[in-house]
């Protein structure tokens, strides 16, 4: 508040003028003619209440007049933290709001979050917008979404907006900008800008700043909601027997000194275990060693929960549920004990290849196929380089593996088109394999299928002269993701209950074909584990990545808070995105899951992004902080001259006709 | 210096009661009076009974068989259909002028339509009418006893004339004005009908009026007040000035309201034992009552 804008407001001491008016003239006693006077007692003086107000509703009228008065004097002087859109050249505006919902908003400004901080700012800037303006929102929680596609229903956004919740995702305000500005530079208003809400903790503190270069101009509305502080989390807390690691991370910097004194523990319900000292560090882990009698049998997942102890920035992530350590990532890779490990030197050229990849999957060799389930529930995915055939035990625990969901690639060579007797490639394969030596040339790249057409070509010519040859029945079973130039498949899929199985006509060696060396083998074996991955979501993800069903035709998931969160309807497959940290339990064909959305780490580096001058300054950024309340005041101030007027209009009918005028 | 009744002098608040000759004929005919029989017992056809005889009495009327057979001197009665003179008396000092937040009229001004509309039932009954006033302005005449439409004429343009004026309590001869030549020349079985608020009459009011109910004359004294009067309905601090003798008064209102009304039913009660007590009937009426009921108690007090 300016001095001038203060000195407008001191006529507001004018509003005890028709205090003192009324008080004067209540100094004077009513007066008036009365027949019987001689039959009235008079008061005693002292008694007399000269000095009460009478006609309140007229005085109160009177006051307010006067304090309306002064605010219509003083209104064009305000300039306060209001947020509020300038037009330089009265056009309608298009404004992309960029809302930043991730979980750094938490971070409490005052009494309140900087979300709703936010939040607020985005509805006063609605409420300075016309008829014609278009209004589009975006948040900027990754990914980014569009949580309003541009509109003229301002109405409809400010409902859209009272009813954002907050969320605990990171931030990708990158994403989100780039979302903004390609919804409004469509649009038909010559006048287009981006604002965002955020405290730019994003995670990328030396990015290029915020605004740079961009085509539609940006403005960092509320730079009060700026990162500031220090946040530690736990980012994961895994339990394998009686050991727990909890990683905890904090925002890098001065980091030692803020975790001194700090206390990771676990707790059973609210009862503390066990706890050990936080890990110095940005980030780092910390072993609890669990009591022998400490959980009791058939608790609840999720029951034992590490807290990081003492306060920072974010109190939401300093607990995660602990839960056991089992996630298939990994990949079973059988190949024959005498295959080309002498030719190679080193481990088989599908190990190889498949390091090569650098996935984020650990690639373990099997002596041999494993003929139990349970050994195979640790995969993502088995790989079987010329199996010759399988035993009945094999058959019973890779056929369980993909029925359960699981994805199995099969290369077939010799070895497979000659297993011995009682032992076939059923449930994959039904009928039995022809090892010919009818390989045309290479393949038609046309039929290859888009995860692999890139690469398609370097398999024109594969050098082979034999391959597998499917029975009519199998063949037709198959959808070919890459054919021979004859139209035979070299790559192909068939779904086996929830899993997958893919075929592929050659074996991985070397002395059969050059399909190991081209490139067109990465790309497969990259592909087959994308599938593989995507089938076999970890239990706990980063809050905010998408949790993908293939095969399933109903799912439900329960948050954290016991809401259920929605199912969305992807590409042929359902997808239940967590927006919260904590425990999920997801029952998809009713199979029951639990699952953990963990906070992402970069989140919790609180040091604010730079922002690019033009978009730091209030002038350039074409945005006043301006109120202009004239109008209302104006209405209120004429609703009181016709209140007065009544008043006193109905204090003339109340008056006695004989009484001498005042 | 003015008076402080002067804002009073210019004219009557006549309010929603004009006009009065349309008013006071609605409020007439509201009433049945019709023909009436006189209590004065005279020469007539129709025996009306014996009474004793005391000297002085007209010997002709002496029953000489009921002193054969009683041995008695009586007289005999005779009944007679008679003229019934209207004498009205209206009150026109300046504290009649008086209208509140809540009447329909001045107190004058609904006195006038009662005392038009009691002229009118007795003219159409063929009965005498006159009118006097207490006080009044100088536009104010009285109107000497006469029958016939011409004397209802006579006195509608007497109270539209009327104006509140003058003070009873320093002007002690306005009662004796008014009433003395009704005391001196209305007969037996004239009736007089003061319409008065009774609240600024000078003192020995009271037994000037009870006097005129002697001598057979049936007296109805009719007490209009004002609501305000009535209720005393002020608030808070209030400088009251009276009509006349120049009190004023300053006062809590709220405070002073029960006082004020214990006075005035103590004044009220001195009243009814002054005029009851001789003779005289009391009718009490606010400005706001219905004249109709109020008339229909006038003419029942009055038989």
């Amino acid at each position: 508040m300016s001095f001038v804008f203060a000195f407008a407001l001191a006529g507001l001491v004018l509003v005890a003028a028709p205090y003192f008016a009324h008080r004067l003239r209540r100094r004077r006693a009513d007066s008036r003619f009365f027949a019987p006077a001689h039959l009235v007692p008079p008061a005693p003086v002292r008694a007399r209440r000269k000095a009460a107000l009478e006609d309140r509703a007229l005085f109160a009228t009177r006051a307010l007049a006067v304090i309306g008065l002064a605010l219509l004097g003083a209104s064009p002087l305000v300039r306060c933290s209001r947020l509020a859109l300038n037009r330089s050249s009265g056009a309608s505006v298009a404004l992309a709001i960029v809302l930043d919902d991730s979980m750094s908003m938490r971070a409490k400004l005052g009494d309140r979050t900087r979300f709703a901080r936010a939040r607020s700012g985005a509805i006063e800037l609605l409420g300075s917008t016309r008829e014609g303006d278009a209004v589009a929102i975006i948040l900027a929680g990754d990914p980014a979404r569009v949580a309003l596609a541009p509109t003229t229903d301002l109405r409809g956004a400010r409902a859209l907006l009272e009813s954002l919740p907050e969320s605990d995702r990171a931030t990708d305000l990158d994403g989100a900008i780039a979302v903004a500005r390609g919804l409004v530079e469509g649009l038909p208003q010559a006048d287009r800008r981006v604002v965002v809400l955020s405290d730019l903790a994003d995670g990328h503190p030396d990015a290029p700043p915020l605004g740079e270069g961009s085509s539609v101009p940006v403005w960092n509305a509320l730079p009060e909601i700026r990162a500031d502080g220090h946040d530690c989390a736990v980012i994961r807390a895994d339990r394998s027997g009686l050991r727990v690691r909890v990683r905890v991370a904090c925002t890098p910097g001065n980091v030692a000194p803020r975790t001194v004194g700090r206390t990771v523990a676990l707790y059973l319900g609210e009862k503390a275990i066990v706890d050990a000292a936080a890990p110095a560090g940005a980030t780092g882990d910390v072993v609890l060693s669990l009591p022998a009698d400490s959980l009791p049998k058939g608790q609840e997942p999720g029951a034992l929960v590490a807290r990081l102890l003492g306060g920072d920035a974010i109190d939401e992530d300093d607990a995660a549920p602990v839960i056991a350590e089992a996630i298939p990532s990994s990949i079973a890779v059988v190949v024959p004990s005498d295959s080309e490990i002498a030719a190679t030197g080193g481990p088989p050229v599908v190990e190889q290849a498949l390091r090569a990849l650098q996935l984020d999957v650990t690639v373990r060799p099997l002596p041999q196929i494993p003929d139990r389930v349970d050994d195979l529930a640790a995969f993502a995915g088995v790989l079987l380089d010329d199996p010759p055939g399988f035993t009945p035990e094999e058959r019973r625990a890779l056929g369980a593996f993909v029925e359960r969901g699981g994805l199995v690639l099969v290369a077939l060579g010799p070895r497979a088109s000659t297993p011995p007797l009682g032992a076939t490639l059923e449930p994959f394969v039904m009928h039995p394999l022809a090892w010919e030596a009818s390989a045309p040339a290479g393949v038609d790249p046309a039929t290859a299928t888009p995860s692999i057409a890139e690469s398609a070509a370097s398999l024109v010519e594969l050098g082979a002269r034999h391959r597998t040859v499917l029975g009519a029945e199998d063949a037709a079973a198959f959808t070919t993701l890459l054919a021979w130039s004859d139209r035979a498949p070299l790559v192909a899929e068939r779904a086996v209950g929830r899993g997958e199985a893919w075929i592929v006509t050659l074996p991985f060696a070397l002395d059969a074909s050059d399909l190991p060396v081209r490139p067109a083998f990465l790309a497969l074996l990259d592909a087959w584990i994308d599938v593989a991955r995507a089938r076999t979501v970890p239990r706990r993800t980063e809050v905010g990545v998408a949790w993908t069903f293939p095969d399933s035709r109903k799912v439900t998931a329960i948050g954290p808070g016991g809401d259920e969160l929605p199912v969305a309807q992807g590409p042929a497959r359902l997808q239940v995105t967590p927006p919260r940290l904590g425990l999920y339990r997801v029952v998809a064909d009713g199979r029951v899951e639990v699952r953990v959305a963990q906070p992402a780490s970069r989140e919790v580096d609180l040091r604010p992004r730079r922002v690019a001058v033009a978009a730091a300054s209030r002038v350039t950024g074409e945005t006043v902080a301006s109120v202009d309340a004239s109008p209302t005041l104006a209405c209120f101030l004429l609703a009181l001259f016709a209140l007065e007027l009544g008043l006193r209009l109905r204090a003339g009918r109340d008056t006695d006709p004989s009484a001498p005028p005042r | 210096m003015p008076a402080p009744n002067s804002a009073l002098r210019q004219a009557l608040d006549w309010g929603s009661l004009a006009p009065l000759r349309l008013r006071a004929r609605l409020v007439a005919e509201g009433v049945y009076a019709g023909a009436h029989r006189s209590a004065r017992r005279g020469a007539g056809v129709e025996f009306g009974g014996h009474r004793a005889y005391t000297p002085g009495d007209d010997l002709r009327w002496l029953d000489r068989r009921a002193l054969l057979l009683h041995d008695r001197l009586v007289v005999r009665q005779f009944e007679t259909e008679t003229d019934r003179a209207l004498r009205l008396v209206v009150d026109a000092t300046a504290s009649m002028g008086y209208r509140g937040a809540r009447a329909p009229g001045a107190k004058l001004a609904w006195a006038a339509v009662v005392a038009a509309a009691l002229a009118r039932i007795a003219t159409s009954s063929g009965d005498p009418v006159g009118l006097t006033y207490f006080a009044g302005g100088d536009a104010t005449r009285s109107v000497p006893v006469s029958a016939g439409r011409e004397a209802f004429e006579r006195i509608l343009g007497s109270l539209e004339a009327a104006t509140a004026d003058g003070d009873a309590r320093t002007d002690k001869a306005v009662i004796d004005r008014a009433l003395g030549g009704i005391a001196r020349a209305a007969r037996r079985g004239s009736i007089v009908v003061i319409l008065s608020d009774l609240l600024d009459l000078p003192d020995g009011a009271a037994d000037q009026i009870a006097a005129v109910a002697t001598g057979g004359r049936v007296v109805v004294v009719v007490q209009i007040l004002d609501p305000d009067e009535a209720v005393f309905p002020f608030h808070g601090t209030m400088r009251l000035e009276a009509f006349e003798g120049g009190l004023v008064v300053e006062t809590d209102a709220d405070a002073a309201r029960g006082e004020y009304l214990e006075a005035l039913e103590r004044h009220r009660v001195a009243w009814d034992r002054a005029l009851v007590g001789r003779g005289a009937r009391v009718v009490r009426a606010q400005t706001t009552d219905d004249p109709v009921k109020v008339l229909r108690s006038i003419t029942l007090a009055a038989r």
